[in-house]
């Protein structure tokens, strides 16, 4: 009733300034909808709450479309209060349920596709090393000192006899002082003695012992030898092999790397016959790399400057034939003590890592392998932590300098060499450098085997490369299925042996020999991929169609009833609002009653006022279902009208229809 | 009407539960309808006509059909499973290797429990096939067996004596000892002529095993002499070998510092210390390398041949058992710290004189148990019991209830398996026939016969590493040189011999990378998605929720039966009354009264329309009544013209 409101359609004199304010904004349309719309607010505050929370929330289940507040309002009070449990059990089910299934859909689970079958794919690029870095009879010059005191040093452990001892010729002794090998006698626990392997006093040395008690170990030292530690070895063997690397390294450190490239093996010296498939290839086909543990490395197919080759069929015809030889005669001694050629199939454009992944081909043999492709393409973040090219990880990625694509295995290299660069400023030898860094040697940097050797043992090193280095997205490994035949056979050897010895250096005598030939079949086996692909277990239509689910499962609900709710918490907001201000305003209010006769409603009365006449029925002694059946109440009087004006505003008009239709049947 | 009233009145004074308001069940069917959240029913009663509500009713039934169909599907494919594929890479533990010499003692230190046989062995080849003496490549030192036979009854030959089949006598036999033909009996069981046709040969080689009576006997042929030779001889073996207790056994065997000439790993100088002795019944002393007894398992945090294991191995092929073994070299296998290693059977075999280059990947596999599938988790569910101190595996189970059953059936435990506690191996001097016994069980166990494969169930996870094995010819031939003599020194605190190069084997066992393969089942549904999705199904075709469940539950089970025992409740009272009435002589009106509404209750009762329909009774009305109602029938309509007046502002 709009007298009842009367009081409020005043404005308040700070209201009014308002709308002074905003007058000016007239002019503009734009600022007119804004205008208007603050006005239809300033309005409803005025006139405070229309409807109560009570009504709102009546409305509310009345009409909403989840199954559950329907029926709280039109049962009975026991069934009222076991239905409002129940909706709030559902309500709670759902909260929970769909807790569930975000989390679920924000740990971002993948599924897997798995496929294995036969397609024409590129063929893998093929890297192959002899096992011996350098023709001995080409470094030799290199090697000369540092190979006379091995030799002396291995006469000196195999023959203790002082006579031998005078012939210590004239040995460069210093790259022995820098790092020697010390002989620990450790069979006093609590003294254990150090010896020098070529110390002067014979009479300790010269019995070198050789009970459990005592150890071959190498003495490395750091700040100009002053602090020394030893590494110890179980085996005279370990020791001077272990000796021998780390002095040629530094001394191979020192030679530019055309040098080293022009001692290694070369390409047309290696390589006697290529077949791929059904057309001829030469050595000319492989691309030439320097690995600096294995010297030379020739790469087939690697795929960076023309098309890598495709291979269309399966089986040994189709694949690649290799007769190389590796000259076993001119191996470097004491550095290579497997003989054999290095073999690695990799992806095209990356890097070979062939010390940690390669496979050994045994001369004398015909080694076939078959390959099976085996992929793993991963969905990147946030399903998995990998990366797709490398750029986001912390680590400067010294491989970049050969083209390459990124790996987990060029990535902890990097890392480690640039952990000796921090810390040793040099470079190691077999890792590729930085530009402006120089690799480790004895004479720049005497202290680098020390602190190579920490480095190396350090294990917090390697697992903070572990940690920062990330695998990459797409994992391609090749499987290989290796089997060997004694090749050539003795019938074939001769004939053989001929012709390949003519054609590399068009002598008539045999200069190949079963100790250095090697034959290589690879090719793709009758299954050549097994590919294995990741896709988002959950999307956000599998969330959806599960949100909604459950909320149809519980309580029947479906957006739209969300919306219905929201606007419902709007509208408890807003009454909220109007509340709070016809609060702050009603003492004012009161020392001006000038125009009214008795003393205005409190707002509180008048909300009292308006609800009690709407839902007196709905208390509890006036169940709905009593409505529909009004006569229990009206028992005494026929056709009293009360109960059925009442019923007439609650019940909605099809009962009406329905009951009617129901009685024409 | 009053009748009806005061039964109306008595039932809901009487009755215990306050029943459902609807008096009848039509009633309460048509309330239920209109009512109900589902979006079918309503339509049923809303409809006119008739093939319209038929229509709806036929619509109706069909999804409800279809829920019925969707929900059993859902439900019946709960269990499937979903496999993901992951790859970690991280620090791998470095698994347990466990490395032994194909021949498991040496020849010198067993000779003198073995001699008897050796010598009936030689006596056994030259009478068969004329071989008259062993043109070793190296002679042993005590070579005085050629002059053997000393006329001593020779034992071995006699309990399980080598037989000689003629082809053209199929059912006699020559003892070649004897030389006499004797009959055989029983059954002839040819050795791999089950499994393939195989080219009969004039003479074939086989020996007989008896039970006890010698009454049934099994007599086993072999298609060549070389198979015949050895079964025999390795019967034999086990036989001597079962009597000598473990100590002895592992002293005739290889040390630890004899086998490994150097020991590397990750970098690292190793040696014996860091193997823990595993004697093999088969394979003499095995040494497993990082087999997590101290505690400690140790990782790898870089992968490459150079941070894996490296050990270079010493093989006496002087110290070969001729007869036992046929090739030379090392096993190994590699397996999880606390799994038992099989290595006759999953072994890798290492060559002397080459390096072998093992990479790893570990790919690790996990099922799940039930009810998705049969596997087990640590077998603790499994009948058998596990004799083995190791984590279960199926082969572990296989073995185990083989020896159990031995163990039952022959009263002895197998040679080549581990003892189950309370039992013996077994040997010729307690159990004679045992033999033919543990043929017999054999025989049965591959033919599944004996029921382990159906009992034993497989492991739920479990860690494979897969090798690319590759060999490389070692030492070269030019670091041979000085390489031999280095390990001839380093080994000289065992041996006193200069090392040849077949002497040796090299051995890398390392992980080609650190990227760990992890194989998950994991079930494809789970109780919250079987819940959405069923209410997915019901939303889609009723738009039904749990509470029309509940709602169903109410009317159709609670409401419909508290109508139906309110009514039957009524005629019972109805009935005593009726008894109790025939005294009474003014008891005939009020039945009748009382009869009527029970039946057309809805007649009577004043529903909604009926009250509707009343006479305009306005002006007998009770005053005072009316001023509550008009207030709120004005109250709505001053809520609509509130609204409206909320929207006046914007006019102006």
């Amino acid at each position: 009733p709009a007298y009842l409101f009367k009081p409020w359609h005043s404005c308040p004199p700070w209201h009014r300034g308002d709308r002074n304010m905003e007058k000016p904004g007239h002019r503009e349309g734009a600022t007119m909808h804004v205008k208007k719309y603050l006005l239809k607010c300033l309005h409803r505050l005025q006139k405070g709450p229309g409807y109560t929370y009570k009504e709102l929330l009546v409305w509310y289940c009345d009409n909403t479309n989840t199954h559950g507040p329907k029926r709280i309002i039109c049962e009975g009070p026991k069934k009222k209060a076991m239905w409002f449990l129940i909706t709030l059990l559902f309500a709670a089910l759902v909260c929970w349920q769909w807790g569930i299934f975000i989390n679920t859909y924000l740990s971002w689970e993948v599924s897997v596709s798995l496929s294995i079958g036969f397609k024409a794919m590129d063929f893998p690029a093929v890297t192959i090393c002899n096992a011996s870095p350098f023709k001995y009879s080409k470094v030799k010059h290199l090697l000369k000192d540092l190979d006379e005191l091995m030799e002396a040093v291995l006469e000196r452990i195999l023959a203790p006899e002082p006579s031998h001892a005078n012939a210590t010729r004239a040995l460069n002794l210093t790259i022995w002082n820098h790092t020697p090998l010390v002989l620990i006698d450790e069979r006093n626990p609590h003294h254990p003695v150090v010896l020098d392997l070529f110390a002067d006093n014979h009479n300790d040395s010269a019995r070198i012992c050789n009970a459990p008690g005592c150890k071959m170990a190498m003495r490395l030292c750091s700040l100009n030898g002053t602090e020394c530690i030893f590494q110890n070895f179980t085996s005279a063997t370990q020791a001077v092999t272990e000796w021998y690397i780390l002095q040629a390294t530094s001394i191979f450190a020192q030679v530019p790397t055309q040098e080293l490239v022009q001692m290694g093996y070369p390409a047309e010296r290696l390589i006697l016959s290529c077949l791929f498939g059904a057309e001829p290839c030469s050595y000319r086909n492989f691309t030439s790399i320097f690995y600096p543990h294995y010297g030379n490395c020739y790469i087939f197919n690697w795929g960076m400057t023309e098309k890598a080759l495709p291979s269309a069929n399966p089986g040994t015809e189709f694949g690649l034939k290799l007769i190389l030889d590796i000259g076993q005669e001119d191996y470097v001694p004491f550095l290579a003590s497997t003989a054999g050629v290095r073999l690695l199939l990799h992806e095209q454009r990356s890097y070979p890592f062939i010390r940690e992944e390669g496979i050994y081909a045994m001369s004398g043999t015909e080694t076939s392998i078959g390959v099976l492709v085996d992929k793993l393409q991963r969905k990147g973040e946030p399903y998995s932590p990998c990366t797709v090219n490398g750029s986001d990880v912390p680590i400067r990625n010294f491989y970049s300098n050969y083209n390459t694509t990124y790996s987990i295995q060029a990535c902890l290299r990097s890392c480690f060499q640039d952990h000796i660069i921090r810390n040793c400023s040099c470079g190691h030898y077999l890792y590729p450098l930085p530009p402006g860094e120089k690799y480790c040697n004895n004479w720049d940097f005497p202290d680098w085997a020390r602190c190579y050797s920490d480095l190396q043992m350090s294990l917090d090193q390697r697992e903070t490369c572990i940690g920062l280095c990330k695998e990459s997205c797409n994992d391609t490994q090749y499987k290989l299925t290796i089997s060997m035949a004694d090749w050539p056979s003795e019938a074939s050897e001769d004939w053989i042996f001929h012709v390949l010895s003519q054609e590399r250096d068009q002598s008539t005598n045999i200069t190949l020999s079963r100790k250095g030939i090697v034959k290589l079949n690879i090719y793709f086996q009758e299954f050549n991929y097994r590919t294995i692909e990741e896709s988002p277990a959950n999307n956000i239509v599998w969330l959806l169609s599960n949100l909604g689910g459950q909320f149809g499962f519980w309580m029947g609900g479906s957006v739209l009833c969300l919306i219905e709710f929201a606007e419902i918490i709007i509208d408890f907001v807003w009454i909220t609002i109007i509340k709070l201000v016809a609060f702050a305003k009603s003492p004012r209010r009161r020392p001006a009653p000038a125009r009214y006769a008795g003393p205005p409603p409190t707002v509180a009365e008048l909300v009292e006022a308006h609800t009690n006449f709407g839902f007196q029925p709905d208390t509890a002694n006036h169940s709905p279902s009593a409505e529909a059946y009004p006569d229990e109440q009206a028992m005494p009087i026929p056709g009293t009208p009360p109960p059925n004006y009442d019923s007439l505003r609650l019940q909605p008009l099809d009962v009406i229809e329905s009951d009617s239709e129901g009685d024409a049947i | 009407m009053a009748p009806g009233e005061k039964i109306k009145a008595k039932i809901k004074k009487n009755l215990p539960v306050t029943g459902p308001q609807a008096p009848t069940i039509k009633e309460l069917m048509r309330w239920y309808c209109l009512n109900t959240n589902t979006h079918g029913c309503r339509r049923i009663v809303v409809s006119r006509g008739r093939l319209r509500r038929l229509l709806w009713i036929v619509f109706t039934l069909t999804a409800v059909a279809l829920i019925f169909w969707q929900c059993a599907l859902l439900v019946f494919s709960f269990y499937t499973i979903s496999v993901s594929i992951k790859v970690h890479f991280q620090k791998l533990d470095f698994p347990a290797v466990t490395i032994c010499n194909i021949n498991p003692y040496k020849y010198s230190a067993v000779r003198h429990l073995l001699a008897d046989l050796e010598q009936e062995t030689r006596e056994a080849l030259k009478s068969l096939y004329g071989f008259s003496e062993i043109k070793a490549r190296r002679r042993r030192e005590a070579e005085s067996w050629s002059s053997a036979w000393d006329g001593t009854r020779p034992k071995f030959l006699r309990l399980v004596p080598l037989l000689v089949f003629d082809h053209e006598e199929k059912d006699k036999a020559r003892d070649f000892v004897t030389g006499r033909k004797r009959k055989v009996s029983g059954s002839i069981i040819h050795k791999a002529s089950k499994v393939m046709q195989v080219q009969e040969s004039k003479q074939v080689v086989g020996f007989q095993l008896c039970a006890n009576d010698t009454s049934s006997c099994a007599t086993y042929t072999f298609s060549s002499g070389v198979n015949a030779i050895q079964e025999w001889y390795k019967l034999h073996y086990m036989n001597i070998m079962a009597q000598v207790p473990l100590e002895k056994k592992i002293n005739m065997s290889y040390s630890a510092e004899e086998l490994l000439v150097t020991c590397f790993f990750d970098g690292v100088s190793c040696d014996a210390r860091n193997f823990t002795l595993f004697h093999h019944p088969m394979h003499g002393n095995c040494y497993t390398f990082n087999s997590g007894d101290n505690a400690t398992i140790l990782s790898t945090s870089m992968g490459g041949s150079e941070y894996g294991l490296q050990v270079i191995l010493y093989i006496n092929e002087e110290e070969y058992n001729p007869f036992l073994v046929s090739s030379t070299g090392a096993k190994v296998i590699i397996h999880q710290q606390d799994e038992y290693p099989f290595i006759e059977d999953v072994g890798t075999e290492i060559e002397t004189a080459m390096a072998t280059s093992m990479g790893m990947h570990l790919t690790e596999s996990f099922k799940l148990s039930e009810p998705y599938s049969q596997c087990t988790e640590d077998g603790s569910d499994v009948p058998v019991r596990n004799i083995y101190k190791a984590a279960y595996s199926l082969q572990i189970c296989l073995h185990s209830c083989f020896q159990e059953k031995m163990v039952e059936k022959c009263g002895c435990a197998q040679y080549s398996q581990p003892l189950p506690p309370a039992a013996n191996y077994c040997n010729y001097q307690q159990h004679p026939n045992w033999m033919y016994c543990y043929y017999q069980l054999y025989q049965a166990f591959v033919q599944e016969e004996l029921g382990c494969q159906s009992v034993c169930r497989e492991a739920c996870s479990f860690k494979e590493w897969t090798l690319t094995t590759s060999l490389a010819q070692w030492p070269s031939v030019v670091s041979e040189k000085w390489l031999l003599p280095v390990l001839t020194w380093d080994q000289s605190r065992q041996i006193n011999k200069k090392l040849n190069k077949t002497d040796l084997a090299k051995l890398l066992i390392f992980y080609k990378d650190l990227n760990q393969r992890s194989i998950m089942e994991n079930p494809a549904n789970s109780i919250e998605m079987l819940l959405s999705n069923f209410g997915g199904q019901l939303g889609l075709w009723m738009s039904c929720s749990v509470v029309c469940v509940i709602e169903i539950i109410e009317v159709f089970f609670i409401d419909f039966f508290s109508i139906i025992t309110r009514r039957q409740w009524q005629k019972a009272k109805e009935w005593w009354a009726l008894r109790k009435a025939p005294p009474c002589p003014e008891a005939p009106p009020s039945p009748r009264g009382q009869d009527n509404p029970a039946l057309n209750m809805d007649d009577d009762l004043p529903t909604f329309t009926s009250a509707l329909r009343l006479p305009p009774a306005l002006g007998a009305q009770v005053p005072g009544t009316p001023p509550p109602r008009y207030n709120t029938l004005r109250l709505e309509r001053a809520f609509s013209t509130q609204l409206s007046d909320t929207q006046l502002p914007g006019e102006p």
